[in-house]
């Protein structure tokens, strides 16, 4: 199972609107991208299967809406927006293939983003903990003492 | 007949890892038999995707977790099967230390009301509440041993709801400033508060290192070992008195009785050498056995040792076996600081608690413990705790988790679950674990005196946040469900008279000479606080009347 390199580039533009870069990095500079792509290539599982072809159709409904080759990665970043709070509202404008539908398919993608970006870096998705750098939180676990 | 032990213990868990300790030093030859394993502290890593506050993918504890399902009956009728991460399987830890390794530390005392909860207010319609055959006096003594040999921090004159002979052995653990801000907010409005007790080395004790407040906390195991339970405590005096043998990854199948129907030993599965994946199934013989698995487990075990004089499970002879599940319905106000004053990013967080209302709520059937939260982790905050008009993703969305992630505090209790008898644990008809056992089925909901209870508490959880003078304050209603969970509790109730429970006040199980249950599965009626203290109370007096006993 992979993705095509337009799914790809559908894939990191998405993420970098749900967790865009200001003055802190957003999901791009945090490697979240590698993260979901984990979880979707790595699991294998119909559920994660289906959810790769959301990102042909994320293009789809670009085009849909913006016209020929407007892919979502061309967009404006307010362009891009608008199409998202559409899908979120559940008011798609092209037909998705069941099982797949656009407003679960973009929540689900949301919970992703930030379960890497928010999660501890081990698991991916928060380089350098850079999501604890902006909040502050930095846990303290070097032991004093080796634990049982 | 003769065996290489003299007890044989289900379970390793909080429970079991007190009841070899004293058994043990008492001149006992213990077998300890523990499903999961016994994990170092790098084996329990900081995944916050996988731990016991947030199973979003499982979590790095439960053994063989595809193995080992469990049925969830919905509200309409509807089987599910379900794996251990699943909120639905009611999970609890599954290794040595059981759920105390990697708890929130929270030990109470319940209140003397609490053990006589049908005397102080009647049996409400459809409900099995009935007072405990034992008092807060029986239990004060082993609630004082528990607190110093495994190790409680606490404010011993602040800590009124139960009477105290003698001080903790630790100092409480430290304020932060919102819980000094929420201790000012009950000022107002003349609730009276205290730092709550917690199981944790606020400074060296008893040969281990002092907390280093490392912010995970909850869910995890501890960088110091500061972490109270008995995995650090009973367990290792066990072992060090050369008396106990602990087996792990040994999953007991069947307690086995002779032809009279007397308990006589345990068949367990466990590996052909230490690190063989492949199990075998054995026997073990001893003269008490002792069944503390958690309340789920305890009475799933019971009712696989169903024989022909008990067809239908040991301890069942009054259908009360398996019934009365309960947890707590855990009612949480949020609320936002004021901008001058900063939420704690240290653990274990919680500091501040009231026992205002575990008890004489007008037209209200018990009541709760009231505190603040542990430390939060970023993605739980991000999940559980933003305004609900907070946008999902965005900017907005980022720029709100900075703002508010210092900002944000809450207040929340557990509460005092009104027993059903249907609510309770049978075994599944159809699903089976890898060793072809029929799984627990879960069935049943909670009580409407628990949810009227429930939004009682809630409304005081938001009026502590308004009276400090939180910004906005919002929650959400209790509803009615299936509770069990980390606090499981009931499902093998003592009773003076056989006809009312499972086991006896001691937790000799009704009609057996020497068949025992240890753990929250005694429990009449779960209090208005956590319930670990109480187990390991339970815990120490069992062991402390079977050492009596000839
Ligand atoms: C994250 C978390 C936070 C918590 N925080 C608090 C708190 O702050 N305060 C509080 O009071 N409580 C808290 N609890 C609950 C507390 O941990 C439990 O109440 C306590 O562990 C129950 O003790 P027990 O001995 O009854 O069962 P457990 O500790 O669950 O032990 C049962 C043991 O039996 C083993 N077992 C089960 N079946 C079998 C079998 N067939 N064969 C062999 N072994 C078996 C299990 O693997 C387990 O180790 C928390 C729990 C969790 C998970
Ligand atoms: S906050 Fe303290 S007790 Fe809790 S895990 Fe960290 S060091 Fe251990």
């Amino acid at each position: 199972m992979s993705l095509t390199p337009s799914q790809l580039t559908a894939l990191r533009s998405l993420l970098d609107r749900i967790i865009p870069a200001d003055d802190f990095p957003g999901a791009l500079a945090a490697g979240t991208d590698t993260y979901v792509l984990r979880h979707l290539l790595g699991d294998g599982s119909l559920g994660t299967n289906v959810l790769l072809l959301g990102f042909s159709q994320l293009d789809a409904e670009s085009v849909a809406r913006h016209g020929p080759h407007q892919t979502f990665a061309t967009l404006l970043p307010t362009q891009q927006d608008a199409l998202l709070a559409d899908l979120a509202a559940a008011r798609p404008m092209t037909p998705w293939p069941p099982p797949l539908a656009a407003a679960p398919w973009f929540h689900r993608l949301v919970e992703l983003a930030h379960e890497g970006f928010y999660a501890d870096p081990a698991n991916g998705g928060n380089r350098d903990a850079a999501s604890w750098g902006m909040l502050g939180y930095a846990p303290r676990t070097t032991p004093e003492r080796a634990a049982p | 007949m003769t065996s290489d032990h003299d007890v044989i213990i289900v379970g390793a868990g909080l429970a079991g890892g007190i009841l070899a300790g004293v058994l043990a030093e008492g001149g006992r030859r213990v077998l300890l038999l523990e499903r999961g394993r016994s994990l170092a502290y790098s084996e329990i890593p900081g995944d916050h995707l996988r731990n016991h506050r947030l199973t979003l993918y499982g979590d790095h504890t439960t053994p063989d977790p595809a193995g080992h399902p469990r049925v969830f009956i919905d509200g309409a009728g509807v089987p599910h099967t379900v794996l251990p991460h699943d909120a639905r399987y009611q999970l609890n830890a599954f290794t040595v230390g059981g759920g105390a390794r990697v708890w929130g530390m929270q030990a109470w005392r319940f209140h003397p009301d609490d053990f006589r909860m049908a005397t102080r207010y009647g049996v409400a319609d459809g409900s099995s509440l009935a007072d405990w055959p034992i008092g807060y006096a029986d239990l004060a003594p082993f609630y004082e041993r528990a607190e110093h040999e495994i190790g409680v921090a606490g404010d011993h004159a602040g800590t009124t709801h139960a009477p105290r002979a003698r001080d903790f052995p630790l100092p409480p653990v430290p304020r932060s400033p919102s819980a000094e801000w929420l201790a000012r907010g009950a000022d107002h409005l003349g609730w009276r508060t205290f730092t709550p007790p917690l199981a944790v080395n606020t400074r060296p004790y008893l040969g281990r290192g002092a907390c280093i407040q490392c912010a995970q906390c909850i869910g995890f195991a501890c960088p110091t070992d500061a972490k109270n339970g008995s995995h650090n405590t009973l367990l290792p005096r066990a072992l060090a008195s050369g008396r106990c043998t602990l087996v792990t990854r040994a999953h007991a199948s069947r307690v086995l009785t002779d032809g009279s129907g007397q308990a006589i030993g345990v068949e367990y599965f466990a590996p052909t050498t230490t690190d063989s994946a492949t199990l075998e199934r054995r026997t073990a013989r001893a003269r008490t056995i002792i069944v503390s698995s958690g309340a789920i487990e305890s009475a799933r075990l019971l009712l696989l040792s169903a024989s022909p004089l008990q067809p239908h499970g040991l301890g069942n002879h009054s259908d009360h076996l398996g019934r009365h599940v309960q947890g707590h319905a855990y009612p949480i106000a949020y609320g936002l600081l004021p901008p001058d004053v900063e939420s704690s990013l240290l653990g274990p967080g919680v500091s501040v608690a009231t026992t205002q209302f575990n008890h004489g709520n007008p037209g209200i059937i018990g009541g709760a413990m009231l505190a603040n939260d542990f430390v939060k982790l970023p993605l739980i905050f991000w999940r559980q705790s933003l305004p609900p008009d907070t946008p999902r993703w965005g900017l907005a969305n980022k720029r709100a988790m900075r703002d508010l992630f210092r900002r944000g505090i809450d207040v929340r209790g557990p509460v005092q679950e009104i027993p059903s008898p249907d609510s309770r644990v049978t075994l599944d008809p159809a699903v089976r674990d890898t060793f072809g056992l029929p799984v627990a089925r879960l069935s049943g909901t909670t009580h409407p005196e628990t949810v009227r209870t429930a939004e009682f508490m809630r409304a005081r959880a938001e009026e502590w946040l308004r009276a400090s003078g939180a910004e906005r304050v919002w929650s959400w209603p209790a509803e009615k469900k299936f509770s069990a969970g980390q606090h499981q509790a009931g499902t093998c109730r003592m009773s003076a008279d056989p006809r009312d429970g499972v086991t006896d006040p001691f937790g000799r199980v009704h009609g057996h000479d020497h068949l025992f249950v240890c753990d929250g599965s005694l429990h009449v009626t779960n209090g208005g606080f956590n319930p670990a203290l109480t187990i390991m109370a339970l815990a120490f007096r069992t062991a402390e009347h079977l050492l009596a006993s000839p």
